[in-house]
C-alpha cells in the first residue's frame, strides 16, 4: 500500500489571467491571505457589466483527501505522463474536458413512480394488516378514482383528492383525536394509521410527509457526531425513515441536536426510553419526542 | 439491527459505549464521496460506444464512434490520453488484467493492441470487415475478435494469441469460429477461457467452445438484438441487454433466464453492482427517433436502477441527452460510469444513502 496525494489544483487557482486583465484596467492585483484555519480568502476587483468597479471576495478552503491504493495504482497516478490529444498538459483536469455537473440525487426507493408500469403492491407487514380490512372494500383512488390506492396514483403530485366519496364524514384525520382512538381500538395503532375507514386510503406516501412518522429529537450530541453515527446508535431499534443531524453551515459542525423518524412508533419509543439520559462520548443524551411542525 | 431489541439494558450500555470511542475519527473517504458531484467528461465528439473500468478501479477507457478511444482518471475526471490511429467508429474495448494493455475493435477493419500507459499501438490485426467485440481471454495470453458480417464475410470469432514480446506477435490466428446464421453484437469469454459467450443481432445467445469451436448450446430468450452482455464476478451468471425492451440475468451454464426486468424503451446496456444487489440499466429512444417525439423528458434518457431479486425498479439518476449506450460499475462498486449518444460520459459517486437502502424483507431476521 502506498500512499496517493491528489494535488489540490482548483479552477479557483488560476487566477493567472485574472491579474493581467486586472493590470490592464488599472485595478489593484488581487490579494490572497490565508487565515489560521486553512481558508483562502482572495480579494480581486474587476469592472462588472455596468461599467462599476467591484469588490470580490472569495473564500475557498481546501481540503486534502488521502485514500490507501494499491503501488500499481499509486504508479498510474503519479508517474504516468499525457500522450495523445493532451499530451504535453500539466496535472490536474483540464477543464476543456472535465467538468463537474449538476448534483443528481439518486433516491432509492421499492415503490419508484413510473407511468408506464406501476409497480405491484410493496408495503411494510404491519401496514399490510392494518390495510388488510380496509382493502376488502373497494380500492378507490380518492384522486382519480382508479382502481388503486391514492398514494400510487400516478396523478397525486399533480391534482388535487376529488374530494373523500368513500363514506367516511370529512373530518381531518389530525391527532387531535388520537387519545380516544387508541383506548378504544385495544391493540395500539400507529398514528399513520389511525381513523382508516373503509374506502379510505392512505394520506401522501408518507415518504413525502416526514411529519407522518414517529420522529425523536436527540439533543446534547457530542459536537464530533456525524450522520453514520447517528445511524449506527438509533439503526438498532428499528427502520428510520429520516436521520438528521443539525449542522452549522459554516463549519460543518453538528450543533448538537439531531432528529430521527422512525416507521413505527413502538420502535421510536423503545429508542427514547433507551437512550434518553445515556452516555454518548461523555455527554448524556436527551431524547424527546420532536414537536410537529403542524402544532 | 433486529436483534439488539431483545438485548438487555446492559448489553446495551457495552455497545454504546463501544460506539461513543469511534464517534471522534477523521473524515473519511465517504464524507468526500457525500458531496460529490457527478464529473461530466466530454472527450468525445460523436456518441459513446463503450466505457470500461480497469480492475483497479483508478482508469476509466471509453471509445465512441469519433474514432478515438480515451482513457480517463476515474477518480477526478483527469484526461491521461488519447490512443490516435483508428479511423472509423470504435465499437468495443478491452483491458488487460495488470492495466498495460488496450484492445480496441473498429469499423476502420482493424483491431487494434495499445500500450495502455504510452499510448502507442503496438500491433494491429487487419480484418476484412468491421470488428465489432474484442476481449482478453483470462491470463491476457489470448484475445478473440469478432467481425461483422458483410459483403459476402460471415461474421466471425478470431481467437488470436497476444505476445508478452511483441517481437513474436504475428497475425496468425489460433482458431477461427464461423458464425451461421445471425451476426453477433457482443462477445466475451467464459470462465477458464473454456468456453465463448456470444450475443446475437435475433436476440440468440450461444456458447461456444473454445477449444473445438463447436457450438454446445443456443438460446433465444430475447426477441430483439443484444446490446450489452456483462459477467457477475464468480462467473456463475451474466446479464444481458436487448433492444426488446428487456434485460435479463442467464444462468452461464445453462441458459436458463433467472431474472426479466422490463422497461419500455430499448435497453443498450446493463451492468450489475458489484458490492450491492442491483443493476444498472441504460437505454432510450434510438437516437434516429428521438427527434420524431421530441424532448429529453420522453426519451426517458435515464440510468435506471433495479433490484436483482426482486426485478423492481428502485431508483433513476438523469443526466444525458441521449439514449445511455453503456455503462459500468466501478469494481469498488462506489460509482458508476455511463456513456450516452450525447457524447458525454458522466461518474457519477452514491451517497451514502444508497448503501443504506434495504428492502424491509432484506433487513429481516432469518
Amino acid at each position: 500500500m502506498a500512499p496517493v496525494t491528489e494535488p489540490s489544483r482548483n479552477w479557483a487557482d488560476d487566477d493567472d489571467e485574472i491579474e493581467v486583465e486586472a493590470k490592464d484596467q488599472g485595478l489593484p492585483a488581487p490579494v490572497t491571505r490565508e487565515e489560521p484555519d486553512g481558508t483562502r480568502i482572495t480579494t480581486e476587483y474587476k469592472i462588472n457589466e455596468e461599467g462599476k468597479k467591484v469588490k470580490v471576495v472569495r473564500k475557498t478552503k481546501m481540503r486534502l483527501i488521502k485514500s490507501q491504493v494499491n503501488h500499481a495504482v499509486a504508479e498510474r497516478k503519479n508517474n504516468w505522463k499525457k500522450f495523445g490529444e493532451v499530451a504535453g498538459l500539466g496535472a490536474g483536469p483540464d477543464s476543456n474536458s472535465t467538468s463537474f455537473a449538476e448534483k443528481v440525487f439518486l433516491k432509492l426507493s421499492s415503490t419508484v413512480k413510473d407511468h408506464d408500469a406501476p409497480p405491484p403492491e410493496e408495503e411494510g407487514d404491519s401496514l399490510k394488516k392494518a390495510l388488510a380490512a380496509a382493502a376488502k372494500s373497494k380500492i378507490n383512488c380518492r384522486i382519480c378514482q382508479g382502481d388503486h390506492w391514492t398514494s400510487k396514483c400516478p396523478f397525486k403530485d399533480t391534482h388535487a383528492p376529488l374530494g373523500d366519496l368513500g363514506g367516511m364524514d370529512s373530518k381531518d384525520t389530525g391527532s387531535d383525536d388520537v387519545g380516544a382512538d387508541a383506548g378504544a381500538g385495544g391493540k395500539y395503532v400507529p398514528p399513520s394509521l389511525r381513523n382508516r375507514g373503509p374506502g379510505e386510503a392512505m394520506r401522501g406516501t408518507g415518504a413525502d410527509r416526514r411529519d407522518d412518522f414517529p420522529t425523536i429529537r436527540i439533543t446534547n450530541l457530542s459536537e464530533d457526531a456525524q450522520d453514520q453515527d447517528v445511524k449506527d446508535l438509533v439503526s438498532r431499534f428499528g427502520h428510520t425513515s429520516r436521520v438528521f443531524v443539525s449542522r452549522d453551515r459554516e463549519t460543518n459542525i453538528c450543533k448538537g441536536f439531531a432528529f430521527v423518524s422512525f416507521y413505527h412508533k413502538d420502535d421510536a419509543e423503545k429508542a427514547l426510553e433507551t437512550l434518553n439520559g445515556f452516555g454518548y462520548d461523555n455527554l448524556i443524551l436527551r431524547v424527546e419526542w420532536a414537536k410537529s411542525s403542524r402544532d | 439491527m433486529v436483534n439488539a431489541k431483545q438485548q438487555s439494558p446492559d448489553e446495551m450500555s457495552s455497545t454504546v459505549g463501544r460506539l461513543s470511542a469511534t464517534v471522534c475519527r477523521p473524515a473519511r473517504i465517504n464524507d468526500f464521496f457525500y458531496e460529490q458531484r457527478p464529473i461530466l467528461l466530454h472527450g468525445h465528439t460523436r456518441s459513446l460506444t463503450k466505457v470500461k473500468y480497469n480492475r483497479d478501479g483508478d482508469l476509466l477507457f471509453s471509445t465512441s464512434k469519433d474514432s478515438k478511444p480515451n482513457v480517463w482518471f476515474a477518480h477526478n475526471g483527469e484526461r491521461l490520453g488519447s490512443y490516435d490511429g483508428h479511423n472509423g467508429a470504435v465499437w468495443d474495448l478491452d483491458v488487460s488484467y495488470d492495466s498495460k494493455r488496450l484492445l480496441t475493435a473498429s469499423a476502420d477493419n482493424t483491431c487494434r493492441l495499445w500500450g495502455v500507459e504510452s499510448g502507442k499501438q503496438l500491433y494491429q490485426w487487419n480484418t476484412r470487415t468491421p470488428v465489432r467485440a474484442v476481449a482478453f481471454g483470462q491470463g491476457d495470453r489470448i484475445a478473440l475478435y469478432v467481425t461483422d458480417a458483410l459483403m459476402g464475410q460471415p461474421s466471425t470469432i478470431w481467437i488470436v494469441p497476444i505476445e508478452d514480446d511483441l517481437e513474436n506477435q504475428t497475425d496468425e490466428f489460433i482458431r477461427k469460429i464461423v458464425i451461421t446464421g445471425s451476426k453477433a453484437t457482443v462477445a466475451s469469454w467464459g470462465d477458464l477461457n473454456k468456453t465463448i459467450y456470444t450475443g446475437h443481432e435475433d436476440g440468440t445467445i450461444t456458447i461456444w467452445d473454445a477449444e473445438t469451436g463447436e457450438q454446445i448450446k443456443h438460446v433465444k430468450s430475447h426477441t430483439k438484438a443484444i446490446s450489452d452482455m456483462q459477467w457477475a464476478a464468480d462467473y456463475g451468471y451474466f446479464i444481458t441487454a436487448s433492444k426488446d425492451h428487456t434485460s435479463k440475468i442467464f444462468d452461464a451454464k445453462t441458459l436458463r433466464v433467472m431474472k426479466t426486468y422490463t422497461t419500455t424503451r430499448p435497453v443498450n446496456s446493463a451492468a450489475l453492482s458489484p458490492i450491492r444487489p442491483h443493476i444498472a440499466l441504460g437505454g432510450g429512444q434510438e437516437a434516429m427517433e428521438v427527434t420524431q417525439v421530441g424532448g429529453a423528458k420522453q426519451g426517458k434518457f435515464e440510468t435506471r436502477f433495479f433490484h436483482l431479486p426482486f426485478e423492481e425498479e428502485i431508483g433513476r439518476v438523469k443526466g444525458h441527452f441521449g439514449p445511455i449506450n453503456t455503462l459500468a460499475f466501478a469494481p469498488d462498486g462506489r460509482s458508476f460510469a455511463s456513456g450516452a449518444e450525447d457524447g458525454f460520459v458522466r461518474i457519477h459517486y452514491f451517497d451514502d444513502d444508497y448503501f443504506d437502502f434495504k428492502y424491509e424483507e432484506e433487513s429481516m431476521e432469518l
